[in-house]
């Protein structure tokens, strides 16, 4: 029976086919082991503690309950990490849009309901990020991955922090292989740069 | 020396541990020129430092709400897997037991299926006669019924003149049931009539 299988020393492969059975522990182990990768790339992108949760969650539950459709050949990180990175930039994308209100209602006659109905899109970011998060992205390498376009900073989590070649790159996030190497490419000129900047200072 | 500087791309070969046939001369190049291997070293510090970011850790929570929201689909044939193993045996003995049963269930049957199939004309023989026994019990009950029904006389004449008969005989039942169901109603809607 598989609950007597040590699930932590499976394949990732052996996994699912336990999970397409049925088997609970199954699921629950998946979760556990991609739990901090899946939430650090949401995390780094969104910059929100409470968002990246709610989107690391949204990426598993989407993935389990489509267990059935996992085909063998695509190993299951690069669908989680594919999955994790449309959530978070469709969160994105729906966060730039409601930035299209930061200069108001478009009901407000004067001024002053203006100024009520608007709001400072880069005061609330920095506001939402709590004590502990500020010191866990405090570092400077940290703080220049936020300043890289989300798609650049999407392809150099994956290659450095992930150690995924190009080619998993470019599957996972659906890219042409040399637009990864020139996102890569120019992440890590800006990285430099930005890390460059803050030693002058 | 080469005295042409790497181009970027160059470096991104480097740095990311490339092998191949076309390294090698920028290997030579690197530690031969100071100007290169310090962008180069400038680069690997920025790839060094991605690569220590520890991955951050979520909520304790986060599995046990994934886990309320997925749904576990169990296909049939693992259940049904399933419920063998476990109405089995737990103890060697026991399931040796179970499965020995079974073995000697499963010779003793093909056994016999081989005896029958070579026996053929024995059990035709014996299922054409059991076909008939059926067969006349059947038609007996039948014409009991209609004997105490009808009466020996009727049943004779229904009998002598075969489906001929038998069709005569249904057709004066149906006109007889019909008779006596619009004779019934008419008694209904005329004593209807009288009270209201």
């Amino acid at each position: 029976m598989a609950p007597l299988l040590d699930l932590r020393n499976l394949p990732d492969a052996d996994l699912v086919s336990l999970a397409q059975e049925g088997r609970e522990t199954a699921y629950r182990e998946l979760v556990q082991r991609y739990e901090r990768p899946v939430f650090s790339l949401i995390f780094r992108m969104v910059r929100d503690r409470e968002v990246a949760e709610d989107l690391a969650q949204e990426t598993f539950i989407k993935v389990l309950n489509h267990i059935d459709k996992y085909r063998p050949e695509f190993k299951l990180s690069s669908w989680l990490f594919k999955i994790a990175n449309n959530v978070a930039i469709d969160f994105l994308r729906k966060r730039q849009l409601d930035t299209i209100s930061i200069d108001g209602s478009p009901h407000a006659r004067s001024a002053a309901e203006v100024d009520a109905t608007s709001f400072d899109v880069v005061a609330r970011q920095e506001s939402a990020l709590d004590e502990m998060e500020a010191k866990e992205l405090g570092t400077a390498i940290e703080r220049a991955i936020q300043q890289l376009r989300p798609e650049y900073r999407a392809c150099i989590m994956l290659r450095h922090v992930e150690g995924r070649s190009y080619e998993e790159i470019a599957a996972t996030l659906d890219l042409p292989l040399g637009t990864v190497k020139t996102y890569i490419h120019r992440a890590r000129h800006q990285l430099r740069d930005a890390l460059e900047g803050l030693r002058d200072d | 020396m080469d005295h042409r500087h790497l181009l970027s791309e160059e470096i991104d070969l480097l740095l990311d541990g490339e092998e191949g046939f076309g390294v090698n001369p920028l290997k030579a190049h690197l530690a031969q020129c100071a100007g290169c291997r310090a962008e180069y070293e400038t680069q690997r510090e920025v790839t060094t430092a991605l690569e220590s970011l520890p991955h951050f850790v979520p909520s304790p929570w986060l599995a046990e709400r994934v886990m309320s929201q997925v749904q576990i689909f169990e296909p049939w044939h693992v259940a049904l897997r399933d419920r063998i193993v476990s109405a089995l045996p737990r103890t060697r003995a026991g399931r040796t037991l179970v499965f020995g049963t079974g073995g000697v269930m499963a010779v003793t049957m093909s056994v016999l299926t081989v005896w029958l199939a070579h026996r053929a004309d024995a059990v035709l023989f014996l299922a054409s006669l059991l076909g008939q026994r059926m067969r006349d019990l059947v038609t007996g009950g039948v014409h009991d019924v209609v004997v105490s029904t009808v009466g020996q006389g009727a049943a004779a004449t229904v009998a002598s003149n075969g489906l001929l008969g038998v069709g005569m005989a249904l057709s004066a039942l149906a006109l007889a049931v019909l008779g006596t169901a619009f004779g019934l109603n008419s008694l209904a809607t005329a004593a209807r009539s009288r009270r209201g």
